[in-house]
């Protein structure tokens, strides 16, 4: 609002630039601007679409010299799409994979951040779980598994487990380190103010920690989509998962395809979507 | 004479375990509505001692009182930092009600607060801007005007004007002038500026580094309103800068570190990383 308002303060100024001669005027510019800005689009969006053509050509070829079992014809994987999608196969197998990626990582999100918070406000309890931490983070989520298998079994308790220790500690790290590096100058400048613990961590601490959070989430998702697919593909076979080693078992590579389009897109999406949420809680950052 | 409003006795800091003598043997007291300045090259403690008035940080040795009691943060004392250190993700009002809420406002009357005093300080059409809107001077604004909102019986300043340049700067000085005579609230100040401190204070109190210790208070006589008369050309004005420059000459001569010295004054604005 007041950003207009000192837009518009500064418009008259320009006008009278614009008025003298030999000058530019401040439209001008910004068609120009708008003219090489228009010109990159097209370059991108240009080689982008010829890219993926390339793609496309190369995979008739490898069909073509190889053989469907290497490589299926684009056409035959769009066929099997209209045809998965059309028969309730696609829908049913995607809700069950967003079920398990959905609780799996709300779940993640909730107690990591509440943990992050935690050990990143105490400083006492940060340290004496810290090794703790490291170390469950290093270990890979796969050799996990089996001790999920045996304490939560095959279905979806076992895999929403999978999924969220696979995401629980990017969220809890990228929290925890959030805190703490809180601006120091702006904590002393409450304390000087007098504010208390409480009101340092809600008015300081946790706004400028927030990025931080924000982008641990992004990493959980991303996380959480993969942890899904392994879930669903060592445990009871279900869902996205469950299509894909169904289809890459029977060698129907067209089908396979379908899939791989579909967590793709998925994947893609929730990306694009933290990334939004992202932008929009730190617009009071500097834009470059 | 009128009770002392802060009174520090045979002040003394340690860090690092005790390794390094940051202050020695600080004593003065500020009158209450009274300008004093800290002046002092870098290394002699004059941000310690600002923080050690402001309740932040305790001194291993001697006594600090303020109105009568042990220094704690809070509303009698505010702080003007180099940096305007404003929440970059609220908005120039939101900033100050961040403190007006600290004080115990409530949300209708911390708005109007807000906007009041940011017309005090002539800002109060980006009362909805962002920090980063604003250009570093008029950050440095609303940051004097959030210290003034929680009406502080005390102003600390921390070098406030030092990172602006130096127009900025002589327009802000003649405004907190201005300001002080309305609310004759006291004001430490600390700079490294000897113009600034004669310009602006009643009282100089020069440091010398290593440990920080009190090398002279200086009264500066000169007539008021100082907005008004420029004292820069006076004779009287001329006479205590030379003192007090006469007076650092002195503290190099000492062998206080000489090339510390001789950096010390122009550099300081440098080695202070700007947020």
């Amino acid at each position: 609002m007041t950003e207009e308002s000192a837009k518009s303060s500064l418009a008259p100024l320009e006008a009278a630039a614009a008025t003298r001669p030999g000058m530019v005027s401040a439209a001008e510019l910004e068609v120009r601007g708008h003219k090489r800005r228009r010109r990159e689009d097209t370059l991108v969006i240009g080689a982008q679409i010829l890219i993926g053509l390339a793609v496309l050509a190369g995979m008739y070829l490898l069909n073509a010299t190889s053989g469907k079992l290497f490589m299926p014809r684009p056409d035959d994987v769009l066929a099997q799409s209209i045809k998965l999608w059309s028969d309730g196969t696609m829908i049913r197998a995607l809700g069950e994979s967003l079920t398990v990626l959905v609780f799996g990582f709300v779940i993640s999100a909730v107690t990591g951040i509440a943990l992050g918070v935690f050990l990143g406000g105490f400083r006492v309890f940060g340290r004496v779980l810290d090794p703790f931490v490291n170390a469950l983070n290093s270990t890979p989520g796969a050799a996990f598994i089996p001790l999920i298998i045996v304490w939560f079994g095959l279905y979806t308790e076992a895999k929403v487990v999978l999924v969220w220790n696979a995401a629980f500690f990017p969220i809890l790290i990228n929290t925890a380190a959030g805190i703490v590096n809180a601006d120091r100058e702006l904590v002393e400048m409450g304390r000087a103010f007098g504010a208390k613990r409480a009101a340092l961590f809600w008015n300081v601490m946790l706004p400028d920690a927030l990025p931080s959070i924000l982008s641990g989430l992004r990493i959980g998702a991303a996380i959480s989509t993969v942890g899904t697919v392994i879930a669903e593909l060592t445990m009871a076979q279900s869902g996205l998962g469950g299509l894909l080693a169904q289809a890459g078992n029977r060698f129907q590579m067209d089908k396979y395809f379908a899939v791989v389009i579909v967590l793709m897109a998925l994947g893609t999406t929730i990306t694009a979507a933290l990334r939004y949420a992202e932008s929009r809680i730190g617009r009071w950052r500097v834009s470059l | 004479m009128t009770e002392p409003l802060i009174s520090l006795k045979q002040v003394g800091k340690l860090f690092g375990d005790g390794l390094v003598r940051a202050l020695s043997d600080i004593s003065f007291d500020v009158r209450p509505g009274e300008f004093i300045s800290l002046v002092g090259p870098s290394g002699c403690g004059k941000t310690t001692l600002l923080r050690i008035i402001n309740g932040l940080i305790e001194p291993e040795e001697g006594t600090v009182s303020v109105m009568g009691g042990k220094p704690t943060p809070g509303p009698d004392l505010a702080m003007v930092f180099q940096s305007a250190r404003l929440l970059p993700w609220r908005t120039v009002a939101g900033n100050i009600e961040f403190v007006l809420a600290l004080r115990g406002f409530e949300r209708k009357e911390q708005r109007q607060r807000a906007l009041a005093l940011l017309g005090a300080v002539g800002l109060r059409e980006f009362a909805g801007a962002f920090p980063h809107q604003l250009s570093g001077g008029m950050q440095q604004r609303v940051g004097l005007a959030r210290a003034l909102a929680v009406e502080p019986k005390v102003l600390l300043m921390d070098e406030p004007f030092a990172a602006l340049d130096a127009m900025t700067r002589e327009v802000l000085r003649k405004e907190l002038l201005q300001m002080w005579a309305r609310r004759r609230m006291a004001i430490v100040f600390v700079t490294h500026d000897i113009d600034e401190a004669v310009l602006l204070s009643q009282r100089i109190v020069l440091l010398r580094p290593r440990p920080g210790r009190i090398d002279e208070i200086v009264d500066v006589d000169l007539p008021e309103p100082r907005w008004e008369n420029d004292p820069r050309t006076s004779p009287a004005f001329a006479a205590l800068r030379s003192h007090l420059w006469d007076r650092i000459h002195a503290m190099a001569r000492d062998g206080e570190a000489l090339e510390e010295l001789a950096g010390a004054f122009p550099m300081e604005v440098i080695e202070k990383p700007e947020r």
